[in-house]
């Protein structure tokens, strides 16, 4: 009896026991999740915004179910705003430095790790940063802020469908250059082949097209085009001959382009960058009436017999017309005439050796 | 042998005459110291003297004719420094006058600018073209110096084909000495044959053998194409403006391939002639001071030594 009675209460005393333990777990569990619950009794309201000094009145909605199927998803408020230490908070909320707290190559955060954060300090826009330009570009002008998502997710502001939106943001003009040219065009409709802003800007180490290590730098355009340009299975979809690439490197253009200097045309004087349209098109700068002014920039004085002509041509091929037939003349007119020179130099000497020898 | 008897008898007359010179001079002597002082001396004594005389005399008259020779020849080797003599004249010839030479260094000059500046731009995507176009300064400057180039070539070719070849003596001679005849293609056949031992003869060549008309021919039509589409290009827009971008393409294509074709022709043929070839290595120096030898002369010019033979002799008829 007496160990029975003893068995019920270690019995009592274990249940209540594990339940303290599940209890303390389950605490644990809430706790471990972002409590965000809050905030969200202010910013979690639609229309919640507060009029600034300048007169732009700043949307403070959150959505929170953005947040939750965004990258970031198990990140809290504060995580990010980590300067809101009481709530209602009076102070000034500065804009979030994702640099600072994540994402830095060997952060403990598990952000991913990659050189992008220190090539974004390198490009045009970190160095406007750090200059102090209050109308540079950060993390999230690009990325977005409660809705970042990876770039091959469409709702990322950076996935291939909102690129050219998100810079056209701040670079309007290029923006509607681009999408009237004949790259923006098929982007348009959906084409997965034609280049977007990023393709030939790059991504976060955008730099400026004077700066020798740019992509889209004199010396470089060539390689930035040609990329695309030179690949077969890309260009024969189109009907484009890849090879421009081949003959411009040929041409006088090319060749000066090649060893640096930096006045000789590259693709982009011809055919220009954002507004690149085909020669077809009125509004091309390769198009026949243009080509005088085209050529002009550089050409002083150039008619409308430039635009007479293939341009881009290849001397091995028969579409050339008569450089083909005159590159063909040369080339046997030179292999026969040095057979006979070196026929007879040789049969002369043959006659010496044979003559010294008797 | 027959000469030497006759020299043998010869100088057996010439000592038979000599002795009795000899004696008849000393007869003479003796009987003058007999007359001037016959009474103070014995006969045999007055012999002695005499013989003794008469060996004087023969030493000096030695002496003085061995002077007398030296004197004349030294005259004669005077007279060899003052005015060249014949004989030099016959071992060389002229073949090539100031004038031409210049010119040709001119061109060779001009050219080896244009090729050593040229090679690298139609090769421009090997790695040792880079390098020398780099290290000569940028393609601005190769392109620059090339033209330098372009400047003497055309000078020359404008200098040789305007004024030379028409208002000199020697320009118009030569020039149509150096067109083509129907002998210059049998000259090419029969020394195929003489290549392949068909024949013994060596075809007799003019003043200019079917291979330095190659090479001159050849320089021209090279100046034509090169001067002629280096210009166009040079100044593109005018040309374009007025023949359209083709014209251009096909300046840039010919330009490109006849210098190649210029340059093989003479690093390997003219080179071989004028260089490597066994008989004038490791060079000719007729480019240098247009002189030819007289057996260079036999040996490749015969026809055109002929003529000079000819003209000379012709010359010598006239003054007799």
């Amino acid at each position: 009896m007496k160990n029975r009675k003893n068995n019920r209460k270690d019995l009592l005393s274990l249940k209540f026991i594990s339940l303290f333990i599940f209890f303390i777990f389950l605490s644990l569990s809430v706790y471990a999740q972002p409590d965000d619950t809050k905030c969200l009794v202010c910013h979690g309201k639609k229309g919640f915004s507060n009029p600034l000094s300048t007169g732009r009145i700043l949307n403070l909605y959150v959505d929170a179910k953005e947040l939750r199927k965004s990258v970031h998803s198990e990140k809290s408020c504060t995580d990010c705003h980590s300067d809101v230490l009481s709530i209602p908070h009076r102070n000034e909320i500065n804009k979030v430095n994702c640099a600072e707290r994540c994402h830095f190559v060997g952060n403990p955060s598990g952000a991913p790790e990659t050189v992008k954060y220190s090539e974004y300090f390198q490009s045009v826009h970190g160095q406007a940063l750090l200059k102090g330009v209050s109308s540079a570009p950060i993390c999230q002008d690009c990325h977005g802020s409660h809705d970042i998502y990876k770039p091959d997710n469409e709702n990322s502001k950076v996935s291939r469908k909102n690129i050219p939106k998100t810079c056209g943001k701040c670079h309007l003009q290029e923006y509607v250059d681009f999408t009237n040219s004949v790259h923006g065009e098929a982007y348009q409709k959906g084409n997965p082949d034609v280049p977007v802003c990023t393709n030939c800007h790059g991504e976060h180490k955008i730099l400026s097209h004077d700066n020798p290590k740019s992509t889209v730098y004199a010396s470089h355009i060539r390689e930035t085009c040609s990329a695309c340009h030179e690949k077969m299975q890309i260009m024969e979809k189109y009907g484009v001959s890849t090879e421009q690439v081949e003959t411009y490197e040929e041409s006088f253009h090319g060749i000066a382009n090649e060893f640096g200097i930096k006045t000789a045309a590259n693709c982009a004087s011809c055919h220009g960058y954002h507004n690149i349209r085909p020669s077809s098109d009125p509004k091309s700068t390769i198009y026949k009436d243009n080509i005088p002014k085209t050529c002009g920039k550089c050409h002083p004085g150039a008619n409308i017999n430039f635009a007479k002509g293939k341009m881009h041509i290849n001397p091995k091929k028969k579409e050339s017309g008569i450089v083909y037939y005159v590159a063909q003349s040369f080339k046997y007119l030179t292999i026969s005439v040095m057979l006979a020179l070196v026929a007879h130099i040789i049969l002369d000497l043959r006659k010496r050796l044979k003559k010294t020898e008797s | 042998m027959d000469d030497n008897k006759r020299d043998d008898s010869f100088s057996t007359e010439k000592n038979k005459e000599l002795t009795t010179l000899k004696e008849t001079i000393k007869e003479q002597v003796l009987n003058e110291l007999r007359e001037k002082y016959g009474n103070g001396f014995k006969k045999d004594e007055l012999e002695k003297i005499a013989s003794r005389i008469l060996e004087d005399y023969v030493e000096i008259k030695d002496k003085v004719l061995l002077d007398y020779i030296r004197e004349e020849e030294r005259k004669k080797e005077r007279e060899k420094k003052e005015k060249p003599a014949e004989e030099e004249k016959e071992e060389f010839f002229i073949r090539f006058g100031l004038n031409f030479r210049l010119q040709h260094m001119l061109l060779f000059t001009s050219c080896i600018v244009l090729i050593l500046t040229g090679i690298p731009e139609k090769f421009y995507f090997t790695s040792p073209a880079a390098f020398f176009i780099n290290l000569v300064g940028g393609m601005k400057t190769i392109t620059l110096i090339h033209r330098i180039g372009a400047a003497g070539l055309v000078c020359m070719f404008l200098y040789h084909c305007l004024i030379y070849t028409p208002f000199t003596r020697q320009g118009r001679s030569d020039f149509i000495e150096l067109l083509p005849r129907w002998k210059d293609v049998t000259d090419v056949i029969q020394m195929i044959k003489y290549f392949f031992g068909k024949t013994d003869e060596k075809p007799k060549f003019g003043r200019f053998s079917y291979i330095e008309k190659f090479d001159y021919w050849a320089v021209y039509w090279g100046c034509i194409i090169m001067i002629g589409s280096g210009f166009l290009m040079w100044f593109e827009v005018e040309s374009i403006n007025l023949f359209g971008k083709v014209i251009v393409d096909i300046c840039k294509e010919a330009h490109s391939d006849e210098g190649l074709l210029c340059t093989l022709a003479i690093l390997i043929w003219h080179f071989y002639n004028v260089h490597f070839n066994p008989r004038v290595f490791p060079m000719s120096w007729v480019w240098w001071n247009g002189k030819i030898s007289k057996e260079d002369m036999i040996e490749e010019h015969p026809l055109e030594y002929e003529k000079i033979m000819m003209k000379r002799n012709k010359a010598v008829k006239k003054n007799e």
